[in-house]
């Protein structure tokens, strides 16, 4: 009888905190839309208005219009998906070279790969920078996607998925006469799609907004990915938080809407590696 | 015909070798180009004076002398220090609390999970901004606080308060992303053990204790590991909200390094400077590579 009590109220309990909660982590998505449809002046007004008296739709077209950012979006969407083609192509390659392959010096270079981990662009900032302006890579492109275009994390996420696939797929292949480069791309890549999705989406998502790499390695406005455009409109005009918040709105549709409908493969992907971020 | 079907076996083998090395060629060329090049150059810049106009100059160990008498490198080595610690040690307890709380059956589970990893698809700028914005004086942080009678505090123009408010957004985006691994911990724990335990008696505390935290116990200190890792690179947050202050409070060591690089082109000492977060990163990795290792993901 008290154990019925008891677990009622708990249960209560935790209802509560899972609302409280909720609310908590969406209030900053709440309040980003709800501010992006005001007045200059409701912005700021007190006592705060949780909702604009009349939504400003116009804040949208004004705000992309008052930075070059149809093009920070376009360079954003180009380092996006050129370093999310880069992983899936190469750290498949090497994942599948390490699962099923093997060679002298296989598992030290394995280690080696994984070891490099623990050298985020924080750490080798500076040299990296030297290194991509002895290539002749600053303020271009080429700089903005190339240094990003491997990363350890993909090549040890292909590897252990590459090492379930049976051997006697790629066995049968090679009996048939399909060569080696065959087999990657007709038997391989065809029975990894699970972990070329959940690559292709975490990549995505950790490129789409790269702000730390392009600051130093992108001086031209013309190469600015939206993030340093954001940055950009804040530090000239931190007043115009309407149109600030309606930009941010706009840069989180592609991850918002990749996340909605790919939820399962995201959150797959985020399980298996922990270390995104 | 024996000979000839060992020979072709070795040719096979011999190919078979040169195929595993060649796939895995351009990665392991790509790292070294953008990794390990850059991290021995690193190193050997952190022995020159260097300032990206005139040639480096080896300079011995006065780089390292230069910021151990640089107050502002201790400095930011401790507020990086309290940074890690401020951030990862509420995730553990609260990401793991959220993933206990979606792994219960209850009404409308999908859509509650949903709310809660929605943050992990949030960009980082878009969080340092909104929540700038949020904790604008005239905010609305202030406006709930005010709510439960706390006065209009500007909260990152505040020595106190800065470093806690770039806390609490380090812990509000880290949950999600912690709790789903959790979650995945937690959702391989075979249900049959927890029935087990039930069936002798225990209740839903002692389940968890005995039964829960044991098994859970790699992806605990995975975690362990991996929020201080990635609170430990913390840059975009300081630099767009607090620009490192106010007088260098929120100034985290990767801003530190960033600053006497880009804005003093001091790279000599912003190399010296690495080598410290380098010495951090390469201990965590060790601990984290050795839990992998038990954790039977080799």
């Amino acid at each position: 009888m008290r154990r019925t009590a008891w677990t009622r109220w708990g249960g209560r309990l935790i209802t509560l905190l899972t609302v409280a909660g909720i609310g908590l982590t969406l209030l900053p998505y709440f309040w980003m839309l709800s501010s992006s449809l005001k007045t200059g002046n409701e912005v700021f007004e007190l006592p705060l208005r949780w909702l604009p008296r009349e939504p400003q739709w116009s804040n949208y077209p004004n705000a992309l219009t008052r930075g070059a950012f149809g093009l920070y979006f376009f360079n954003s969407a180009v380092v996006a998906l050129a370093v999310m083609a880069g992983n899936l192509l190469f750290c498949s390659l090497a994942g599948y070279g390490l699962a099923k392959f093997r060679f002298p010096y296989r598992e030290a270079s394995f280690r080696a790969i994984l070891s490099t981990l623990m050298l985020p662009l924080e750490i080798v900032l500076v040299p990296t920078f030297l290194v991509v302006r002895s290539m002749g890579l600053v303020n271009n492109y080429g700089g903005l996607i190339v240094p990003l275009a491997v990363d350890a994390f993909g090549i040890f996420l292909m590897r252990q998925y590459i090492k379930d696939l049976p051997d006697s797929l790629i066995e049968a292949a090679r009996l048939d006469g399909c060569s080696e480069r065959g087999i990657f791309w007709r038997i391989i890549l065809p029975n990894c799609k699970p972990a070329l999705g959940a690559l292709a989406l975490l990549t995505f998502r950790d490129n789409w907004d790269q702000f730390l790499w392009p600051l130093i390695v992108a001086s031209k406005d013309t190469l600015k990915t939206f993030p340093l455009g954001l940055a950009q409109m804040e530090g000239i005009d931190s007043a115009a938080y309407h149109e600030i918040m309606a930009i941010a709105v706009i840069a989180m549709i592609p991850t918002a809407v990749i996340f909605l409908l790919f939820q399962r493969a995201f959150v797959r992907g985020i399980a298996l590696s922990g270390l995104k971020e | 015909m024996f000979r000839q079907r060992v020979g072709w076996r070795v040719s096979l083998q011999t190919r078979l070798c040169w195929a595993g090395f060649l796939f895995v060629l351009p990665a392991l060329l790509h790292l070294i180009a953008f990794k390990f090049y850059p991290m021995l150059e690193a190193l050997r810049l952190s022995f020159y004076k260097y300032d990206l106009m005139s040639p480096p100059v080896f300079h011995g160990l006065e780089n390292y002398r230069t910021i151990w008498n640089n107050p502002l490198f201790h400095q930011s080595f401790w507020v990086s220090v309290k940074y890690m610690f401020g951030v990862s040690i509420p995730e553990w307890f609260l990401a793991l609390a959220l993933a206990l709380l979606l792994n219960r059956k209850m009404a409308g589970r999908p859509l509650i999970r949903l709310a809660y990893f929605f943050p992990i698809a949030m960009s980082q700028i878009v969080v340092a901004l909104v929540w700038k914005f949020m904790y604008n004086p005239l905010g609305v942080v202030n406006t709930v606080l005010g709510a439960v009678g706390v006065g209009r505090i500007n909260w990152l123009a505040t020595e106190q308060t800065a470093l806690p408010a770039l806390i609490l957004i380090g812990i509000w985006r880290g949950i999600p992303l912690f709790g789903v691994i959790y979650l995945a911990g937690l959702q391989s724990i075979p249900r049959e053990y927890h029935e087990a335990a039930t069936v002798d008696g225990a209740g839903p505390w002692q389940s968890f204790v005995h039964v829960t935290i044991p098994l859970l116990a790699p992806t605990i200190l995975f975690v362990m590991v991996m929020s201080l890792l990635s609170a430990m690179k913390v840059f975009l947050n300081p630099l767009v909200m607090t620009e490192g202050g106010p007088n260098g409070t929120t100034r985290v060591l990767p801003y530190f390094i960033y600053e006497t690089a880009f804005a003093y082109h001091r790279m000599g000492e912003a190399a010296a400077a690495s080598m410290v977060l380098f010495a951090f990163a390469f201990a965590l990795t060790l601990i984290q590579l050795r839990l992998l290792r038990r954790g039977g993901v080799e």
